[in-house]
């Protein structure tokens, strides 16, 4: 590491010889951060092997299964380490090598639109993202939300193996799949009825592409507070997408106490009663 | 601007940044927010990522207040003016008049991802993605058809 004393006063070191020299330097630096590094590593070379193996074609078919083709980019282009059209570009030329038909490739410039929209939006309604964009469609009132998070969550200890993964995944690795980011927060926002802004706070705090507008506005289309209903999944989903693998080590897959073993009419009724939507 | 300073953001951490491609060599800084930092609660993950996104650029560290740090780092480099890279975040916003209030700053806009003329109808994804759909198609070079629209939305 450079030497402290060989800088301008107040500059911060920029060599390391590893990463747990750079770990100790940051925990020394910031003592208020929680937690380590992630094993993802930040950077362009990085981020250019994983744009490298970006295949459009496999992510387009597997996208939503938990172990699918998906890109990994998310970090690096939310940080401009790679821009948006430094990947439309790279698409473009890996349809130009594969010779696949422009509709190989749609899923993944559709999912690069979302981070556009999101964008768009953000510079539309500022601060704004923080607020209810319409009102809940779940017929309870944003009052009886709690604020904070349930501390069962926050140490992994629910009991139900999905969700105790996904945080654990959350904290340690700072990276979601995209459909584990919407059952945590279907969860936390629907079955234990807390404020989405608490989520989104704490998504933030970990997700090393969290984007307050991205994250926000996508913890307020499963709320509903920014869609036409609320997002719920059930067993059967996540089972589906997820190849099985928290289910079956889940105590409560086998004693009956699943709170997501049922049909999505049952799962409405229960979470959001008469009023809710259909 | 004979001789800025590059003021670099956490929505520019790339190579390819507006402002290190503008002025390649002119001396470049990035500020660890501490008051965000603070108030979001940010995970060590997070700022090591950061971090090490900095270590490979030509980039000077600091942390502290934003606003003052980059006008020190302005004076300690006798720069008539600071450029940098539009961050969408309001923060920014906010840092930049500050900023703008004792040095001219010059704004780099990043490429965008597709050009719309505004106004653009944002209020679900799939009015704004009809619009932008086509248009991004036909940047394409020798552009065939373009992909049907989809029209099922899995989000």
């Amino acid at each position: 590491m450079q030497s402290a004393d060989s800088l301008p006063p107040g500059d911060l070191p920029c060599r390391f010889a590893s990463r747990a020299e750079l770990e100790a330097t940051l925990r020394q630096l910031f003592p208020e951060a929680p937690g380590g590094l992630s094993p993802i590593q930040g950077g362009h070379r990085a981020a250019e092997t994983a744009l490298a193996a970006v295949d459009p074609l496999a992510y387009g078919r597997s996208r939503n299964h938990l172990d699918g083709a998906v890109t990994h980019l998310s970090p690096y282009i939310r940080h401009g380490v790679l821009s948006l059209a430094e990947v439309r570009e790279a698409v473009f030329t890996w349809l130009e090598r594969s010779g696949e038909p422009a509709q190989a490739a749609a899923k993944l410039l559709n999912e690069l639109g979302w981070r556009d929209y999101w964008q768009r939006l953000w510079r539309q309604l500022g601060d704004g993202i923080w607020h209810d964009r319409e009102p809940l469609k779940t017929g309870h009132l944003s009052a009886s939300y709690a604020a904070e998070l349930p501390a069962d969550l926050l140490e992994a200890s629910t009991g139900l193996a999905c969700i105790d993964g996904f945080t654990a995944e959350l904290h340690t690795s700072g990276w979601l799949h995209n459909h584990a980011r919407m059952w945590l927060a279907s969860y936390v926002v629907h079955w234990r009825r807390v404020r989405w802004q608490a989520g989104a706070r704490w998504f933030l705090q970990h997700l090393l592409d969290g984007d307050p507008a991205s994250n926000n506005l996508s913890w307020q289309w499963v709320a509903s507070s920014f869609s036409s209903k609320p997002y719920l999944f059930n067993r059967a989903n996540l089972e589906r997408f997820s190849g099985g693998r928290y289910c079956r080590s889940c105590a409560a897959a086998t004693d009956g106490t699943c709170p997501f073993e049922a049909s999505y009419e049952q799962l409405q009724a229960a979470l959001f009663g008469e009023v809710g939507p259909c | 601007m004979l001789n800025p300073v590059l003021w670099i953001h956490g929505e520019a951490l790339g190579p390819t940044n507006p402002g290190l491609v503008a002025y390649p060599g002119a001396p470049a800084v990035f500020v660890f927010d501490r008051q965000l930092i603070a108030q979001a609660g940010l995970s060590l993950k997070r700022l090591g990522f950061i971090y090490e996104c900095l270590l490979e650029l030509p980039v000077t560290l600091r942390h502290g207040d934003v606003a003052e740090e980059v006008l020190a780092f302005a004076r300690r480099h006798r720069a008539d003016g600071v450029a940098t890279t539009f961050a969408v975040d309001p923060r920014f916003a906010g840092l930049h008049q500050r900023i703008a209030a004792q040095l001219p700053v010059q704004l780099l806009e990043p490429e965008p991802f597709v050009e719309l003329p505004e106004p653009v109808d944002l209020r679900r994804f799939s009015r704004y993605w009809r619009r932008a759909e086509p248009v991004l198609w036909g940047r394409r070079a020798g552009a065939g058809a373009p992909p049907a629209p989809v029209r099922r939305w899995d989000r």
